[in-house]
């Protein structure tokens, strides 16, 4: 598939596009951010900063704790907020947690809901243009990654991946920083796949507690919060972030 | 500025004193991704000019009392260091010249970035001179538009820059130190790119209206250049698709 890079200011199509990290000047629409246009037509933004949306899940920390409820980093200009009445789980400074966002206003500040404690592990950062890649189509990428590095995975729209301390880390830090290099190629899934079976051997390691492993749900207050549902990274390709971005 | 005329002869058989003809740009090279703790960077290298750029935010606004919210604030803060040339002897910091400089670059930015799109936050762009040879505002115009792009913040269009003047008593292209110090007037433009809006003008020395109206032909013919450039090192930077990382 022909792909060319377009620099901001460039023209995209006639007339309004609505898309994302795209300016509109009353009859053209033009593109705001470095990106791609497919030989379709598409445009798919490399770079872009996250804009919360209502509905996008994200993970953070929590950075501070009030008696109102807790402030959570978001890889945004300003904290998330959860408030307490929301939720029945106690949280703790430095938890991992992972909610989706319920409000945002107009100057976007973040109200959360829906949250879950992360177990044990790490977050880092990755680009938020990107996170559908990460992704992939029906969760093939993330799915592959946990098969064959033997942890659970979650990844926010806002860009920090969550992974788990039982998995392969330093195996899946090379991964995901080869997606996050080659995020714009075509192939990327089959490319991955060919490199952690060079790693690991053609047997994906299943993890203890089978297929799933010790998944979010298992995590301490399930009972309390058990209605709400399990974050399976489902969102993919509908994330805010970038769209049609694991088309390949 | 424009001391004793023709003391030093600047154009010898149509020649000029680094062998350029009348509109030949010096050598223009742009790097992209320099600084990998930044959110955007570059660094160019154009004639004896070497300027790195780095691009951050948008973050929290400092102080807080300053934040708008209606738009991001634009930071500018260039500043050349004290070794980056014979003249600049003297401590680095802010001087009456760096103050003037941030002002302008930040001016021209101004009407270019969607700051709308990130109310109560700021965008810093911080641009350091290493080593100065005349032209360092335009140089730093067009390296910090290629940052901004890297970091991925969304503008109206890209921006190109360059320096025409009067030396020797002819009209010159991008003139370097001893042009600027011996020639008779010196004019920095930069230009964005798709509508071709000035947003960057100013003048030393004396200019008919008839050589005003010839520099701007040729201002634009020499944007048009640096605009290549600077696309293809974006464009470089993208398609390798090498130079990020994922920080952790």
């Amino acid at each position: 598939m022909e792909r060319r890079i377009i620099l901001p200011g460039e023209k995209i199509a006639e007339g309004r596009l609505g898309a994302p990290n795209t300016y509109y000047d009353g009859a053209v629409t033009y593109a705001a951010v470095i990106g791609m246009v497919d030989d379709e037509g598409r445009y798919i933004p490399l770079e872009n900063r996250y804009r919360p949306v209502v509905g996008d899940v994200v993970v953070g920390m929590v950075t501070d704790v009030r008696h109102a409820g807790y402030e959570v980093e978001l890889n945004l200009p300003h904290g998330g907020f959860i408030p307490t009445r929301d939720i029945r789980l106690t949280l703790q400074l430095g938890d991992f947690v992972i909610c989706r966002v319920k409000t945002v206003n107009e100057v976007g500040d973040v109200d959360l809901g829906e949250v879950r404690r992360l177990p044990k592990g790490k977050i880092i950062e990755f680009p938020s243009a990107k996170v559908p890649r990460l992704i992939g189509k029906k969760s093939s990428m993330i799915g592959m990654l946990k098969d064959y590095t033997g942890g659970d995975i979650m990844v926010g729209n806002n860009g920090y991946v969550w992974m788990s301390e039982k998995s392969d880390m330093p195996l899946l830090l090379k991964a995901i920083a080869m997606i996050e290099r080659k995020a714009h190629k075509s192939g990327l899934t089959d490319e991955i796949a060919n490199f952690l079976k060079s790693q690991v051997g053609d047997k994906p390691r299943t993890p203890t507690g089978g297929e799933t492993g010790e998944g979010v749900e298992s995590v301490g207050e399930e009972g309390e919060t058990g209605a709400e549902p399990g974050y399976k990274n489902e969102q993919s390709e509908s994330g805010s972030s970038g769209e049609n971005y694991g088309q390949q | 500025m424009a001391s004793s005329e023709s003391k030093v002869p600047l154009i010898i058989n149509g020649k000029r004193t680094d062998g350029r003809d009348m509109e030949d740009l010096r050598n223009l090279r742009i790097e992209v991704g320099v600084i990998p703790e930044a959110d955007g960077s570059a660094f160019i290298e154009w004639g004896g000019n070497k300027i790195v750029c780095g691009v951050y935010g948008p973050r929290e606004c400092i102080p807080r009392h300053g934040a708008s919210p209606y738009h991001a604030l634009i930071k500018c803060r260039y500043m050349m260091s004290p070794f980056a040339s014979l003249e600049e002897h003297s401590r680095s910091g802010p001087s009456r010249r760096s103050t003037e400089l941030s002002k302008v670059i930040r001016e021209a930015f101004e009407n270019l970035i969607l700051a709308d799109k990130f109310p109560n936050t700021q965008i810093d762009v911080y641009i350091d001179v290493l080593q100065a040879d005349g032209g360092t505002r335009t140089a730093s115009v067009a390296v910090a538009a290629v940052a901004l792009a890297n970091a991925g913040i969304p503008m109206k269009d890209m921006v190109s820059a360059v320096a025409v003047g009067k030396a020797g008593g002819m009209l010159a292209l991008d003139l370097n130190k001893i042009e600027d110090n011996f020639g008779q007037s010196d004019m920095p433009l930069a230009m964005s790119h798709r509508d071709r809006k000035l947003l960057l003008v100013q003048m030393d020395g004396l200019l008919t209206r008839d050589e005003v109206m010839r520099i701007l032909d040729m201002a634009e013919r020499g944007c048009d250049k640096v605009h290549e450039v600077q696309a293809e090192a974006l464009k470089r930077f993208y398609e390798k698709g090498e130079g990020e990382t994922v920080k952790w």
